[in-house]
């Protein structure tokens, strides 16, 4: 039992990989050095991808990129709505991006969604987004009002929930990932093989990319919520 | 203490009782959906995930609970 809980800890630790000497030395974390290398993946795949386009006689690698993309925008669209087309582009970059780092950890890298730091960063992303596109759309005076409706007694709840939305937002990414991760290791220990790859296929690939979907789809709810 | 520290944490996770209950429910609803509806089954399902994951959240927040009642009250 000790060993267990050690081993956990240390797999859950997130270490200092280096520490760039300016300012009195900021340290670099490892889930920011595995973010580089799945930015630096996608950037190659979209490289890859994208190279050539041509408008007639398009190419096999052409239209799996268009494939990806327009089935990417409809599926945030569809979830955000005609009034917030805008943001689309932020959102599928967000999806990609936390399915990429929730897949990464069956590629041997510790996935950075697995860090509180980097889920509490996507979710002040979010709220900040959501609420600039809530003055964007409506204005100061207006967004402010907001706040008051339907009744003015339940201005509390509302203030309240510009800080609630995006703790839940965040534990929620952070504890699907460690969880499944938690029960990964512990069913690694208990029985070492074949079982362990069913249970990755649930743990590792459905669930991590649900979760991204869940965190885009939250996040268009709340856009949606505030432009209308 | 590591007794009543155990105690603690399998109390936290009682919260997941919650999580069960909401997921068997919707579960129940989609079937009896979609043997009404049958050609509405995509859409159902989509919507069934979707609400399974929201409702899974409290029991991996009672999970997280657990977690950190073991690892930092030693």
């Amino acid at each position: 039992m000790e060993e267990i809980a050690k081993e956990l800890v240390e797999q859950l630790n997130c270490e200092t990989v280096f520490t760039i000497p300016v300012f009195g030395g900021i340290p670099v974390k490892e889930s920011v050095v595995v973010s580089w290398i799945i930015m630096a993946v996608i950037l190659l795949i979209c490289f890859i991808l994208s190279r050539n386009l041509k408008i007639e006689h398009i190419s096999r690698r052409q239209a799996i990129a268009e494939l990806v993309v327009t089935k990417l925008d409809s599926l945030v669209e569809s979830m955000i709505g005609e009034e917030g087309r805008r943001y689309v582009p932020y959102l599928v970059t967000v999806l990609i991006y936390i399915g990429f780092s929730n897949i990464s950890g069956l590629f041997g890298f510790k996935s950075p969604t697995k860090d509180l730091n980097v889920t509490v960063a996507l979710s002040a992303m979010s709220i900040i987004l959501i609420e600039f596109a809530g003055i964007y759309q409506h204005g100061f005076r207006k967004w402010l009002h907001k706040f008051t409706e339907p009744v003015w007694i339940v201005t509390p709840i509302n203030i309240l929930e510009v800080f609630t939305r995006p703790l839940s937002l965040c534990m929620r990414l952070f504890g699907n990932v460690i969880g499944a991760f938690v029960i990964m290791e512990l069913l690694k220990m208990l029985v070492p093989v074949i079982l362990p790859t069913v249970f990755s296929m649930y743990f590792d690939i459905f669930d991590g990319l649900l979760q991204a979907y869940v965190f885009v789809f939250l996040t268009s709810l709340y856009i949606k919520e505030a432009v209308e | 203490m590591e007794k009543i520290i155990a105690l603690g944490a399998g109390i936290a996770v009682l919260g997941a009782l919650g999580a069960g209950i909401g997921i068997g429910i919707a579960t129940g609803k989609a079937t009896e959906a979609v043997a009404r509806q049958p050609e509405a089954d995509g859409k159902i399902t989509k919507t069934l995930i979707l609400g399974c994951a929201l409702a899974e959240a409290t029991a991996i927040y009672c999970f997280v609970v657990a977690v950190m009642i073991i690892m930092m009250l030693k």
